[in-house]
C-alpha cells in the first residue's frame, strides 16, 4: 500500500500566510489523486482554520497534512496548531444569515464553514495550546 | 489565479457587472465593497458579481460581500452571482445566501433574467 504523504509547515505572519497551507493540502490531495472539487473545499476549511490560528493565535501557527492514498477511501488529514490564549468552541454561537445582516458584525463564519466543509472536526484548547484536527473522505459529504 | 482583480465590466440600465478574478480576503472584499457602494451611490440597483476567476474565498471577503447585500437591500436593488466554482457555491450554500441573493450558472442566463431590457 503506498505510504501517506504528509506534509509540515509553519505559517509566516505575513499577508496570506494561509494560503500556503492551501497550496500544501492541494499538493498532497494531488498526489493521492483526490477528487478536485472535494480538495478545494477542503482547502477553504484550511483556509479559515489557518484565519483564526493566525489571528487570535499566538507563537508559530504549525499546520500538518496528511494525505491518505486508501484506494476508494482516501482521506485527508489536517491538523492547524497554534499557541494562543484559546477558546471554548462550545460558546461559539453558531451564524444566521438574518442576524448577520442586522449586526455591525459580519464575521463569524469560520467554525461554521470549517464544520460543514469537512467529515470530521475536533477540536482542542486550552490557554497556550489549540489544535484543530480535520478529516475529509473521498466521498464524504 | 490568486492575484486579486476587478473590474467593472458592463452596465446596462441599473445593472452593472463586476468581474472578480482571484483570492477574496479582506483587501479583495473591501475592494468589492468600495466599488460597489460607487455604482450604488451612482444609481446602479442590481449588481451581478462574475466569479469565473475566482477559486478561493475566504469568510472575511464574505462578511465583506455580506455589507454589499446588505447595502443593496437598503437601497430596494439585488445583489446576483455567477460562474461559482463548485466550492464557493457550497459556501454559499452553507451560509444560506441563495435567500438573498440570485445565483446563476454562467453570465449569459444571468444576464437574460436581470437586463433591464428584458
Amino acid at each position: 500500500m503506498a505510504k501517506p504523504v504528509r506534509v509540515r509547515l509553519v505559517l509566516p505572519r505575513v499577508a496570506r500566510a494561509e494560503l500556503l497551507a492551501s497550496r500544501a493540502v492541494e499538493e498532497a490531495g494531488q498526489r493521492i489523486a483526490f477528487p478536485r472539487d472535494t480538495l478545494a473545499e477542503v482547502k477553504l476549511a484550511v483556509v479559515e482554520a489557518c484565519l483564526n490560528a493566525l489571528e487570535y493565535g499566538a507563537g508559530d501557527v504549525e499546520v500538518e497534512v496528511v494525505a491518505h492514498p486508501n484506494d476508494a477511501r482516501a482521506w485527508i488529514e489536517v491538523a492547524v496548531v497554534d499557541h494562543g490564549p484559546g477558546f471554548d468552541p462550545s460558546g461559539v454561537v453558531r451564524p444566521v444569515l438574518e442576524d448577520k445582516l442586522r449586526s455591525k458584525r459580519k464575521r463569524g463564519w469560520g467554525l461554521e464553514l470549517i464544520r460543514r466543509l469537512m467529515d470530521e472536526v475536533e477540536i482542542t484548547s486550552k490557554p497556550g495550546l489549540t489544535k484543530i484536527r480535520m478529516i475529509r473522505r473521498r466521498g464524504g459529504e | 489565479m490568486e492575484t486579486f482583480e476587478l473590474k467593472v465590466a458592463e452596465q446596462q440600465g441599473t445593472l452593472a457587472v463586476m468581474e472578480v478574478a482571484g483570492y477574496i480576503n479582506n483587501e479583495g472584499g473591501e475592494a468589492i465593497a468600495r466599488e460597489a457602494r460607487k455604482l450604488l451611490d451612482a444609481g446602479q440597483r442590481t449588481l451581478l458579481l462574475d466569479l469565473k476567476a475566482t477559486r478561493i474565498i475566504n469568510s472575511i471577503g464574505i462578511s465583506l460581500l455580506l455589507e454589499v447585500l446588505e447595502r443593496t437591500i437598503e437601497v430596494q436593488g439585488a445583489l446576483a452571482f455567477c460562474c461559482l466554482t463548485p466550492s464557493i457555491a457550497k459556501t454559499f450554500q452553507i451560509m444560506g445566501l441563495s435567500q438573498y441573493t440570485r445565483i446563476f450558472p454562467d453570465r449569459t442566463s444571468a444576464l437574460a433574467e436581470l437586463s433591464p431590457t428584458q
